[in-house]
């Protein structure tokens, strides 16, 4: 899932001051998932915003719509009848629904009021942590199910490096050492042996270093 | 259905605690009529008189209040405080019982509890809800303690001034004492014990320092509504204390003159709780010290709360029973001496205050009760009951529960009193429900699509609002409201004549909602819901604003302020009230048959006490026999033969017309909702395949033994457990006569990492067969290694016995266990003597290993699967409360008893197994199983399956169904909200308390003001 | 003005305490500032932070909630679930230039007449102290100016 946090208030607020009529749009996924964007975070912007500017002595239209899913197309369609009463879209979905909007409606101005953080898994309630960095060449099948991209502090495919203490990171005691975690793993799974296999440089071609990627399924685009 | 006499008898119940409270209220819901009677003005007994209660640490009073609709309370429930027992006659199935109530000279139907009476005369009045008001407002039937307020008429000296105060007419002056006698069907002893008066003890300073109280001072030094009010302050100097001791036994088990030889069971846990609330609440760094010869945390995950005190809250444990305490006269302190074992010399400490852990008393008046009851009391003055009926007393028809029949704590008592009740309601005909008491409403009016027409009444009840605001006026104010159809003020609104008034007032009017302003909804809800359903309206199309508790009655002297709030929060209410929708109870229809899974002594048991009463059951044992691990046992403590009871039993089961035994059965699958359920289950040698339809199951699949490879078991054959023992004896008396020296070890397998908890049977197992054993050969030398003696209640008798007869009991410590060492002649056990300061080697003819129960994990981790329910950490089944539900299970129709609910003797598993028989037909006297309204609800195209519900639910109700999203069965959501608020999605209503319902209350309260 | 400021502040009690100590209060006459109205819900965890906001936001000077002791929730964890979303709020309202005092979690038992009384009064002398809500004054201020 893709986790994101709410951008401060002031950051916010400096992006809409200029505007009477705000639409606030939420997403039912992943920010809905890690309640940083759905239905109610969008009740609770939109009702701090309102104090914000009745401070001011200012009254804010804000309309709140929460929609299936921001970065389908289909999906944001379904603002189109309300976008002409406002005058700027707020967008608490990820990064993919804030383009998605602004690519369809290209005469409103479009703000994140959300940061995308990164992908990750949910811990327990209330607590994610980044797992995935997509980087289009999946190598969790030879490093015992555990990410050494998204994990390592320095991304090292050959690890630990020596700043692992007592299984933790040199950078912070409560991050875990993503090479110990490999290795017991690894030995739990009696291929310990496997760490000592080099892995050749990584061809990060297949990450950003490619450029902007894509994916076409000729089957489906047709 | 029996065939037995149908006319209207009931249970009499003696005695208002926590037990009678239980007993009553079991069989007031399984439709038996029930008379309770208390001699206090005010019902409640002990429990309310404590702060909190181990092991939650919590009040938890509110969850004793059950499903029961006020007009089926008032129907079957006649509570009779002040009221005593004055003569018995005629026998079980028909006892005529004389009564005599005390006056009181107060109309409880006329009070209104305005309390002007007491307000004008403090003296008079006697309101002491207990001596701490929180228990008793926490019942959510504020009725059921009859408002509480009587009068003493000792202290009056003008019964005019006194009548003038009361503005209803309440007060009767010329009340007088009552007598009338009750046709019963059975009886329930539940009138408890008193706490030792330390006083009369010269030693310890009970009474006589300050600064030295009981157990139960302290509760009320701590509790928030105590003499300090929740600030812990010692008597001498109102200081908080900085050290604290608490001395255990304190007139328990001893042999002095004012002492009594038993074991009063509860104390080391209230003195555990005491001194873990003290570092919890007030100061971490006040020092605790416990005083104590045994430390007996021997029930349910007890030995937990024991860990946790020593080792997350440093309380400290002293082993040793002080000579005495001494106070110095200048500072208040107290100074303990004491000796140990390790140390000969006496030591002295100091202390700010020392608690006296009293234990429990029969006083005279029960005695005296007991007498005119006709019933036999045992050598320490508790009702006598036999080993394997545990709460039937020594006359037909009178049950016994609580504190009346041994020391216990309050599962134990909850335990009790529901099977007092079952047992009791065998001497009546279970009344099938016609449907008529709860049916008698006109069909309900269809107001969707209608706008809202609110009526609003406002009652003066008489000077409470009437005196502080002109109610006119009000009315006048609100009828201008919008969606406001009709206003109008209606005297008491409560009686009779307005609620009359009211209900034409709605036909009249056409009116579709209503809001009532008066008193507060926690009494008068109900009432006005039955008016509304008079009226063919959906009883969730009212709001009761609640004027006179929350308004008037606190701003007295500010008439106007007090006008403006009314005004406000009849607005709300209004808001409110448009908004509301009628909704539906959910209710199923009660299928009447038993499922029991296990078929040993509890699961015979409760199959059939239920039999008896007509209903079907189906007894599942995986076993190719019925029995059980009793099967094993051949003899109990007291000496009952456990053999041939079991072999009666279960003869008497299988003859059963109404009971169906399925041996070599397990269940494989199970669905349907609490009142229909359907379990499928493979029974016989070919793993047939059948299904069963049952409205409650009784989980009864109990314990096993435990024979963990320590100390050579199974590896040399004079090892053995005290279960094997106990058949030895039985079987070969011989070999066990000719033994020599025997040695018993204590806590094998238990109370150690692996399995923390104390086995709670094997103390007393290991006393039975030593006295057995000395019996056979009085010369065997005896030696019995134990960590604490565990032998609460009267078991105290026979461990003082076998000490007696010269059995040696040697203690040791968990970091130096006893060693064993074996060849082929010589079987020899190395100890650490404490007291000695040396190491002893004895050799034995047999090691006993006490080696008690373990949960049979692989059963009950299959069945809480298969049927939801929550287990303990170590395997057990969890019930609903630990305290005050310890039958019920968190699944609303399921129900445990015996060793799978905890290791338990088998008298005890008896009466936990006729307790969920009992609790069973509060279900099963129902033809309908009401789920209440108030549930939450998801929107299923909102939800976006984040699973935040299903983690945040404390009783794990929602999951994510076959669809994608959230469901929330409404039969087990308990209608706390808490999903509704954490949903990030805003896909989840609690009905009755909708978003919209709540901001609509902000709307009338700030809209005409901005 | 501020002479005269009455602040307007709502309660949301728990059924089983805070709604139970209310009436506690009232059954022993225990006087507390009418300028608190209570909203009944069956547990605090069912006080969502939306409920919160928006009775700031309608016009309240000061919003509490009152819940049970911890370890006495009639729930098992409602009224910590409650202390956690007040927490929350404040910290949003310290964002917009609100003062996070506004808002705060209490907790009693159901006895505790005394203590709903007492919470009532500090309560509403902190508003007193602290002014009208900046989010009403502002509002009205402009109102007062677009009429003029």
């Amino acid at each position: 899932m893709i986790t994101a946090v709410r951008k401060p208030m002031e950051e916010i607020i400096a992006c809409v001051e200029p505007y009477d009529r705000i639409l606030l749009v939420g997403c039912n996924e992943c920010v809905s998932v890690c309640s940083a964007g759905g239905r109610k975070e969008v009740a609770l912007l939109a009702s701090a915003l309102h104090m914000h500017f009745m401070k001011q002595g200012k009254t804010m239209d804000i309309r709140e719509i929460t929609l299936e899913r921001q970065c389908d197309p289909e999906y944001v369609e379904e603002l189109v009848t309300s976008v002409d009463g406002s005058d700027a879209i707020l967008s608490m979905a990820c990064g993919c629904g804030v383009q998605t909007i602004a690519a369809r409606y290209r005469e409103k101005p479009v703000f994140p009021a959300v940061n995308t953080t990164f992908m990750g898994a949910s811990e327990r309630q209330g607590v994610w942590s980044e797992r995935c960095q997509g980087c289009g060449d999946c190598v969790l099948g030879i490093t015992g199910g555990i990410c050494p991209i998204a994990r390592c502090s320095k991304r090292l495919m050959n690890g630990p490096c020596g700043g692992s203490t007592k299984g933790k990171c040199e950078i912070d005691a409560n991050v875990d050492c993503a090479w110990q975690l490999i290795w017991d793993r690894l030995k739990a799974l009696g291929l310990e042996r496997r760490i000592e296999d080099i892995m050749e440089a990584k061809d990060w071609r297949t990450s950003r270093d490619g450029g902007p990627r894509k994916i076409i399924r000729e089957d489906l685009a047709s | 259905m029996n065939t037995r006499e149908t006319d209207k008898q009931s249970v009499l119940v003696i005695g208002g605690g926590v037990g009678g409270i239980r007993a009553a209220l079991d069989l007031a819901e399984s439709r038996r009529d029930v008379v309770l009677i208390d001699k206090s003005y005010s019902i409640g007994g002990l429990m309310t008189r404590l702060d909190r209660t181990f092991p939650t640490n919590n009040c938890d009073l509110c969850t004793i209040s059950p499903h029961l609709s006020e007009s089926g309370r008032q129907l079957r429930l006649d509570l009779k405080p002040m009221t005593v027992v004055e003569q018995v006659e005629g026998q079980a199935g028909d006892f005529r019982v004389t009564i005599r109530t005390l006056p009181r000279y107060i109309d409880v139907e006329k009070c209104t509890a305005c309390g002007e009476c007491a307000e004008k005369f403090p003296d008079w009045i006697r309101f002491t809800p207990g001596l701490d008001p929180r228990a008793p407002t926490c019942m959510r039937y504020p009725q059921a303690t009859p408002y509480a307020f009587s009068v003493d008429a000792d202290k009056v000296t003008d019964f005019d001034a006194l009548q003038k105060a009361c503005k209803v007419g309440a007060i009767i002056t010329d009340d007088k004492e009552k007598t009338e006698t009750l046709s019963v069907a059975s009886i329930i002893l539940s009138t408890g014990a008193e706490l030792f008066d330390p006083a009369v003890l010269d030693n310890f300073g009970g009474g006589q320092f300050p600064n030295v109280v009981t157990g139960l001072e302290y509760e009320r030094l701590m509790s928030a509504s105590g003499p300090t009010l929740g600030q812990l302050a010692r008597p001498s100097d109102n200081k908080r204390p900085a050290r604290v001791a608490w001395i255990q036994c304190v007139g328990s088990r001893g042999i002095n003159r004012q002492d009594v030889p038993y074991c009063s069971s509860v104390c080391c846990m209230y003195a555990l709780k005491e001194a873990i609330v003290t570092k919890e609440r007030f100061a971490e760094d006040i020092e605790a010290s416990i005083f104590y010869m045994d430390m007996r945390t021997c029930g349910k995950d007890y030995e937990l709360y024991l860990n946790r005190a020593v080792n997350e809250y440093g309380v400290n444990l002293v082993r040793s029973r002080p000579h005495s305490v001494v106070e110095d006269p200048e500072t208040g302190n107290l100074v303990i001496t004491y000796a140990t074992d390790d140390d000969e010399r006496h030591k002295t400490e100091v202390f700010d205050m020392v608690v006296l852990s009293t234990g429990f008393r029969i006083p005279a008046s029960t005695r005296e009760l007991a007498g005119r009851l006709g019933i036999d009391l045992n050598e320490h003055g508790y009702a006598q009951t036999s080993g394997f009926s545990p709460v039937a007393t020594s006359r037909p028809g009178i049950y016994v529960c609580g504190v009346s029949e041994s020391p216990k704590d309050i599962p134990e008592t909850m335990i009790q009193a529901s099977a007092a009740a079952a047992m009791a309601g065998t001497q009546l005909h279970l009344e099938q429900d016609t449907g008529a008491e709860e049916e008698d409403f006109p069909p309900e009016i269809d107001v969707s699509g209608q706008d809202p027409r609110v009526g609003v009444f406002v009652c003066d009840c008489g000077p409470n609002i009437g005196d502080v605001i002109t109610v006119s006026a009000l009315v006048e104010e609100v009828r201008s409201f919008p969606g406001v159809a009709y206003a109008e003020a209606v005297g008491y609104g409560c009686s009779k004549e307005s609620m009359d008034k009211m209900e034409s007032l709605i036909r009249e009017h056409g009116l579709n909602r209503v809001v009532i302003g008066g008193c507060s909804p926690r009494t008068h809800e109900t009432k006005f819901q039955d008016m509304m359903r008079c009226c063919g309206l959906n009883k969730y199309l009212v709001e009761i604003v609640n004027i006179r508790d929350q308004d008037t009655w606190v701003h007295t002297d500010r008439p106007a302020d007090a006008t403006r709030k009314a005004v406000k929060m009849l607005e709300m209410g209004v808001h409110a009230v448009a908004r509301a929708h009628p909704l539906m109870e959910h209710s199923l229809p009660m299928n009447q048959n038993v499922l029991v899974v296990g078929g040993g002594v509890t699961g015979m048991n409760a199959a059939l006490i239920l039999s008896d009463q007509g209903f079907r059951v189906y007894l599942v044992e995986r076993e190719a026999r019925l029995g059980g691990i009793a099967r094993n046992i051949r003899a109990t403590l007291e000496g009952d033969d456990v053999g041939r009871y079991i072999t009666e039993l279960a003869e008497k089961v299988t003859a059963d017309q109404r009971i169906q035994v399925l041996t070599q059965s397990i269940i494989v699958d199970h669905k349907g909702m609490p009142g229909r359920f359907t379990t499928g289950i493979q029974t016989g040698p070919r793993m047939h395949y059948m299904q069963i339809e049952h409205g409650v199951s009784i989980l009864a699949t109990g314990a096993l033994a435990n024979r963990p490879g320590q100390y050579l078991l199974g590896e040399d054959d004079r090892v053995m457990t005290q279960l094997d023992m106990d058949a030895k004896i039985a079987d070969d008396p011989e070999s066990v006569r000719s033994m020599e020296q025997a040695v018993m070890i204590q806590c094998v397998g238990s109370r150690e990492p692996g399995n923390p908890n104390c086995s709670r049977i094997c103390c007393q197992s290991a006393i039975k067969n030593a006295l057995r054993m000395k019996n056979l050969n009085p010369d065997m030398q005896i030696y019995v290694l134990y960590r604490d003696m565990r032998t609460y209640g009267f078991q105290e008798d026979y461990y003082r016995e076998a000490r007696k007869q010269g059995v040696k009991f040697i203690r040791y410590e968990p970091e130096r266990r006893p060693e064993v060492r074996a060849d082929k002649d010589d079987l020899a056990v190395c100890v650490y003597d404490e007291v000695l300061g040396r190491s002893l080697e004895i050799s034995a003819d047999a090691l006993v290993l006490s080696t008690g129960l373990i949960a049979d994990d692989e059963t009950t981790e299959d069945l809480s699967v298969m049927f939801h329910l929550p287990r303990s950490d170590d395997g057990y089944f969890l019930e609903d409360h630990v305290k005050l539900r310890p039958t019920d299970m968190s699944v609303r129709g399921f129900f445990v008893a015996g060793t799978a609910h905890a290791p338990k003797s088998i008298r005890e598993s008896i009466t936990q197994a006729q307790a969920a028989a009992g609790r069973a037909q509060t279900l099963l006297a129902k033809q309908w199983i009401n789920l209440g309204a108030s549930v939450a609800k998801v929107e299923g195209d909102k939800c976006a399956a984040c699973l935040i519900c299903v983690r945040v639910c404390p009783y794990n109700v929602p999951y994510i169904n076959a669809e994608g999203y959230s469901e929330i069965d409404p039969a087990r959501c308990h209608g706390c909200g808490t999903c509704v608020a954490d949903c990030p999605a805003r896909a989840i209503q609690l009905m009755q308390y909708e978003d919209d319902q709540i901001l609509a209350k902000l709307d009338g309260l700030f809209e005409r003001m901005n | 003005m501020t002479d005269s400021f009455e602040p307007e502040i709502v309660a949301f009690c728990c059924h089983y305490c805070a709604y139970t100590a209310a009436d506690m209060a009232g059954s022993k006459r225990i006087s507390y500032p009418p300028n608190v109205k209570i909203i009944r819900v069956p547990c605090t965890g069912k006080v969502d932070a939306i409920h919160i906001m928006k009775a700031l936001e309608k016009g309240a000077d000061g919003v509490y909630v009152a819940g049970c002791l911890e370890g006495d929730c009639h729930f098992k964890t409602g009224n910590i679930r409650a202390a956690h979303r007040v927490r929350r709020v404040q910290a949003l309202l310290e964002e917009i230039g609100v003062e996070p005092e506004r808002v705060e979690m209490i907790t009693m038992s159901a006895g505790m007449g005394e203590r709903f009384a007492k919470t009532a009064r500090d309560f509403t002398e902190k508003i007193r102290q602290l002014g009208p809500s900046p989010v009403k004054t502002a509002a009205r201020d402009f109102r007062r100016r677009a009429v003029s």
